[in-house]
């Protein structure tokens, strides 16, 4: 089976080699298969590479390598590995209740590139910060919004030990609440134990899955 | 027989535009190297007005060549 990268690779590559001979050789434009060349090679195939470059970078933005590819991140990632069941990302990933390798976009899948457009310019002051700003503690990073329960209600909703579980309705409009996000998943006293970064020191650590 | 007061110009601008995108290509093919955010960053800062500009340049020398 052919590697779809690798075919992107190389569509842009014989692309690459069609524009050089075009920018040395535009004189084969003269005639007619020179102009259907011209055509395709500076119009289509840029178009179509843009394309797929951009359905690329989209898909590897969702990958956990990609979120933790900055320092600051290295703290949410080790939390992943944390033994503790009441640590919620940690159980996920550790139980493969998110795919590992797109860990943080799937419970976040509105944040920066893939939010509202504030979100996509939260994500350029990030690099910013990054690279030219002063980095806050992993422990003072806070989301901008309260986590919203549609993250959770993807996979949760419809789901029977969901919705038979008795501390889900304690109330008779606790179902409704949690479902229409008035109430969050990380209330007090409920799954209120996430990623704590500030604790990481005092926890073990699962060694599998490394 | 080619238009040979306006050819060259077209030609020019040809030139330009194959350059244009074969740098930005080059440019995207290079951000796929790493997964990372600044990766994404060149792609759209870079790599894509490079091959836009090549694009408009192309489309531009279309509508403004004046065949005999």
């Amino acid at each position: 089976m052919v590697n779809p990268m690798l075919g992107q690779v190389l569509f842009i590559a014989i692309a690459v080699v069609l524009a050089i001979l075009l920018a040395t050789r535009a004189e084969l434009t003269r005639v007619r298969g020179g102009k259907i060349l011209a055509f395709i090679t500076l119009f289509v195939l840029p178009v179509v590479a843009v394309g797929l470059g951009y359905s690329e970078h989209m898909e590897r933005a969702t990958s956990t390598q990609f979120c933790l590819s900055c320092h600051v991140m290295h703290d949410f990632g080790q939390s992943l590995y944390v033994d503790d069941p009441s640590y919620i990302p940690a159980r996920h990933f550790q139980n493969n209740l998110v795919p590992r390798d797109h860990a943080c976009y799937t419970c976040h899948t509105d944040y920066t590139m893939f939010g509202t457009v504030h979100a996509k310019f939260r994500g350029l002051r990030h690099i910013y910060v990054q690279y030219f700003g002063k980095v806050p503690e992993p422990a003072n990073i806070k989301l901008y919004t309260a986590f919203n329960n549609r993250e959770c209600l993807h996979c949760h909703a419809g789901m029977r030990v969901y919705q038979e579980e008795p501390k889900h309705s304690k109330t008779p409009d606790m179902m409704a609440r949690i479902n229409s996000n008035q109430l969050s998943c990380m209330s007090a006293h409920c799954h209120d134990t996430v990623h704590d970064v500030a604790t990481l020191k005092d926890v073990n650590f699962w060694k599998g899955g490394q | 027989m080619p238009n040979t007061l306006s050819a060259p110009f077209i030609e020019r601008r040809l030139r330009w535009a194959g350059l244009l995108i074969a740098i930005g290509l080059v440019v995207q093919l290079t951000t796929f190297i790493w997964i990372h955010p600044l990766s994404f960053i060149a792609f759209a800062m870079i790599a894509c007005p490079l091959i836009a500009a090549g694009i408009l340049l192309f489309l531009y020398s279309l509508v403004t060549h004046q065949p005999s």
